[in-house]
C-alpha cells in the first residue's frame, strides 16, 4: 500500500516536473521576448523623441493648444515626452503580449490573439480622438476670431458651441471604432445632435426672438454704418 | 530674360506687335468702370505731356471685372490734348486690355505689369490705382521721370491723405519698416509707385506669387525689396489721394492680416540685414510740396472701442500667449478706462506690435489666427489716434506719427532681443 502510494506520488511528481520542464522553456523564451520588446520599445522611445524635438513638436502643440489642454488635465509632462512614453508601451506591451503567447496556453492565446486584433482599432480610435481634439480647438478659435472681428454678438458662446459639436462627433467616432455598443452610440448621437440643433433653433425662434431680431438688424445696421465709415485703412 | 510663360498666349502677341517701348503705365483693376476712365486719360495726358517723344505703352490688367472695366478702358480718350496744354503726342500711345491669371488680387495683376514690362524692354514703368479720383497727368511725370531721367530704380508715392485715412500704413507699415530698414519711406504701401525696367526684372525672379505677395502683400513687398536689394530708392510728392468709397465687402480682418502678415515674412527674409540697422534716414524726395484740401472723412469711434473691448474679454486667452505679461497688464488696465479717458500710448502700441512680430517668428499659435487677434487691438489703437488727433492740424499729425516712429526705433532692441530668443525660428 506505502509503495503503491509512493508509486503514485512519484509519478505524479514526475507529471508535475514535466509539466514544468515543458513549460519552463516557454516562459524562458517569453521572458526573453519581453527584456528584447523593453530594449526595442526603449529604442524606438529614444527615436521618436529625437524626431519629435527635431519637428518642434513641442512648440506646435503649444500654437494648437494640445500643451495648454494637458496642463489643464495636469499632464505635467511635455507633448513630445508623452508621445515617446506612449510609443514606448505600445511597443513594449505588443511583443510582451507576443511573448506570452510562447508559453502555448490555448486560453493566453485566444485572449491574445483578440487583443492583436483590437489593437488597431484603439489606435485608430485614439488618433480620431486626437485630431478631433485638434480639430476642435483649430475650428473653435477661428470661430472666436471671426465672430470678435465682425462683432458678432455671444462670441464666446459660438466657440464653445463649435468646439463642443466637433468633439462629441470625434468621441461617437471612436467608440463606433471600438465597437462599443455601436448602434447604441450611433442612436445616441443622432438623438443628441438633432436635440441639440432643435434646441438651438427653438431658443432663437422663440425663446430669443427679440435677440434674433436685434442682432439681424445690429448686423444689417453695421454693414450700412460700414458703407458710411469713410477710413481707408491702407 | 524672366520667364514669361504664365502670360496669356493673346498678352504675348499683343506685346509682340507693340514691340520695345521707353515708359509703360500699368492699371490694375477689378469693377473700377465708374472711376477708371479717369485714370486712364489722366496717364494718357501725362504720355502726351511729359513724354511725348517716348514710345509708351498703357496696360490695364484686371481681374475679371464685370462691370464694363475694359470696355471702360478701351473708349477712354483725352480728346483735345490742347485742354491740358499738351501737343498731340508724336508717337503711338498703345494700349493693352488683358485679363491677368494667378491668384485674384493686385499683386498677380502687377505681376503681368513686370512681365509686360520685361517683354517690351521698358526703361521707365508706374503703376496707378485704378478707383482714384485725383490722379492727373503730373502724376506720370513725377512716378517715371526719376526714374528715366535721374536714374532711380523705385520712386514710392508721397500724398496729403485725410488725417484719418491709411491708419494702417501709419501705426503700423510705415514705422516698422522705417525702424527695421532705416529708410523714411512714408507711403510703403501707397499703391502707386514708380520703378525701372531693371527691378521689375528683379521682382518677377522672386517666388512669392502664391503667397499674401499677390493679394495685399504686394505693395509692402516692392517697397522692401527695393530698400534692401541694390536699388536707388526715392519718393515722390503727388498731392491729394482721393480714391473711389472703399468696398464694403473687403473685411478689414483679412486686409490687416494680409498686409501684417506680408510685413512679417519680410522681416523673417531680411532678418539679418534689419537687425544691424539703427536709426533712420530720409530718402530722396520729388515734387513739389504744397497743402490740400481733404474730404472729411467719418469715423465710429464707438464701434472701434467696443471692437477693442470685446477682443479684450474674449480673446483673453490667446493675448496671453502672444503678448509679454507686462504688455498684457497694460492693455486689459487701457481696456477698463472709461471713453472719455481712453488712450492707447504709442509705447505700448509699439511693444503690442513687437510681441506680435516675436509670436509669428516663434509660431505660438496659428499664423492667421495670430494676425487675426490683432484687428481688435489695431482698431483699439485706432481709436486712440482719433481721439489724440481729433482737434490736431495735418502737422500736428504728422508729429504724432514722427513720434510714433520714433518709439519704434528706440525699442528696437526689445524686437532683436525677442526675436533671437532660442525657442525662435520658423
Amino acid at each position: 500500500m506505502t509503495s503503491a502510494f509512493s508509486e503514485r506520488l512519484m509519478a505524479s511528481l514526475d507529471a508535475f516536473l514535466e509539466a514544468v520542464l515543458r513549460f519552463l522553456p516557454g516562459i524562458l523564451v517569453a521572458l526573453l521576448i519581453m527584456v528584447v520588446g523593453l530594449l526595442v520599445a526603449w529604442v524606438l522611445k529614444l527615436i521618436v523623441t529625437g524626431a519629435l524635438r527635431a519637428a518642434r513638436f513641442d512648440r506646435y502643440c503649444d500654437g494648437s493648444g494640445l500643451s495648454l489642454a494637458l496642463g489643464r488635465a495636469d499632464v505635467r509632462t511635455s507633448p513630445t515626452v508623452l508621445a515617446a512614453r506612449i510609443v514606448f508601451w505600445l511597443v513594449f506591451l505588443s511583443l510582451a503580449v507576443a511573448g506570452f503567447s510562447a508559453m502555448q496556453v490555448a486560453f493566453v492565446n485566444q485572449l491574445i490573439s483578440e487583443f492583436f486584433l483590437y489593437l488597431p482599432r484603439l489606435v485608430s480610435a485614439l488618433l480620431i480622438l486626437m485630431l478631433g481634439f485638434l480639430l476642435a480647438n483649430f475650428l473653435s478659435r477661428a470661430a472666436l476670431l471671426g465672430a470678435v472681428n465682425t462683432g458678432i454678438p455671444s462670441p464666446r458662446l459660438i466657440s464653445v458651441v463649435v468646439r463642443l459639436l466637433i468633439m462629441v462627433l470625434s468621441f461617437a467616432m471612436a467608440l463606433e471604432q471600438l465597437r462599443i455598443a455601436p448602434h447604441i452610440v450611433l442612436a445616441a448621437f443622432i438623438i443628441a445632435f438633432g436635440a441639440v440643433m432643435l434646441g438651438l433653433a427653438l431658443a432663437f425662434g422663440l425663446g430669443g426672438r427679440d435677440v434674433a431680431k436685434r442682432t439681424l438688424e445690429r448686423q444689417l445696421g453695421d454693414r450700412q454704418d460700414e458703407n458710411e465709415d469713410g477710413i481707408s485703412h491702407l | 530674360m524672366p520667364d514669361l510663360s504664365f502670360l496669356p498666349d493673346s498678352l504675348r502677341h499683343e506685346l509682340a506687335v507693340v514691340g520695345e517701348v521707353d515708359v509703360l503705365v500699368g492699371i490694375p483693376s477689378y469693377n473700377n468702370a465708374r472711376t477708371i476712365g479717369h485714370v486712364v486719360r489722366a496717364v494718357q495726358g501725362g504720355f502726351a505731356k511729359f513724354f511725348p517723344d517716348c514710345r509708351a505703352l498703357l496696360l490695364n490688367s484686371d481681374g475679371g471685372s464685370r462691370d464694363g472695366t475694359p470696355e471702360a478702358v478701351r473708349e477712354a480718350s483725352v480728346g483735345s490734348f490742347e485742354t491740358i496744354l499738351a501737343a498731340h503726342p508724336l508717337r503711338t500711345v498703345h494700349r493693352i486690355v488683358t485679363p491677368y491669371h494667378g491668384i485674384p488680387g493686385k499683386g498677380s495683376a502687377l505681376r503681368t505689369v513686370f512681365a509686360a514690362a520685361a517683354a517690351t524692354g521698358a526703361r521707365a514703368c508706374a503703376v496707378v490705382d485704378s478707383d482714384l479720383r485725383s490722379v492727373t497727368p503730373e502724376w506720370v511725370d513725377l512716378l517715371i521721370s526719376p526714374v528715366l531721367r535721374h536714374g532711380y530704380d523705385f520712386v514710392a508715392p508721397l500724398y496729403h491723405r485725410h488725417k484719418y485715412d491709411g491708419t494702417i500704413t501709419n501705426s503700423i507699415v510705415y514705422p516698422l519698416t522705417r525702424a527695421l530698414y532705416g529708410a523714411r519711406v512714408r507711403q510703403p504701401i501707397g499703391g502707386d509707385f514708380g520703378f525701372s525696367g531693371r527691378i521689375a526684372a528683379d521682382y518677377l525672379e522672386h517666388d512669392v506669387w502664391s503667397s499674401d505677395v499677390a493679394r495685399f502683400g504686394i505693395d509692402v513687398w516692392m517697397t522692401t525689396t527695393a530698400i534692401t536689394g541694390p536699388f536707388k530708392v526715392a519718393q515722390s510728392f503727388l498731392g491729394a489721394k482721393i480714391h473711389d468709397a472703399k468696398d464694403p465687402s473687403v473685411d478689414l480682418s483679412d486686409m490687416l492680416m494680409q498686409v501684417t502678415g506680408a510685413v512679417l515674412a519680410l522681416m523673417d527674409h531680411h532678418a539679418d540685414r534689419w537687425k544691424a540697422v539703427t536709426g533712420s534716414t530720409p530718402v530722396p524726395t520729388f515734387g513739389f510740396e504744397y497743402a490740400v484740401g481733404l474730404e472729411p472723412v467719418p469715423v465710429h469711434l464707438a464701434r472701434m472701442l467696443e471692437r477693442f473691448r470685446t477682443g479684450a474679454r474674449e480673446l483673453q486667452s490667446l493675448w496671453e500667449r502672444v503678448l509679454n505679461p507686462a504688455t498684457w497688464t497694460e492693455v486689459a488696465r487701457i481696456a477698463a478706462a472709461p471713453d472719455h479717458a481712453f488712450v492707447f500710448p504709442a509705447e505700448l502700441w509699439v511693444r503690442v506690435i513687437y510681441d506680435y512680430a516675436i509670436a509669428w517668428r516663434r509660431g505660438r499659435m496659428d499664423r492667421e489666427h495670430l494676425l487675426r487677434s490683432l484687428t481688435p487691438l489695431y482698431l483699439g489703437r485706432t481709436a486712440a489716434f482719433v481721439i489724440e488727433a481729433r482737434d490736431a492740424s495735418a502737422d500736428d499729425v504728422e508729429g504724432i506719427i514722427e513720434a510714433l516712429c520714433q518709439q519704434f526705433e528706440r525699442d528696437k532692441p526689445y524686437l532683436i532681443g525677442g526675436w533671437d530668443e532660442p525657442g525662435g525660428g520658423s
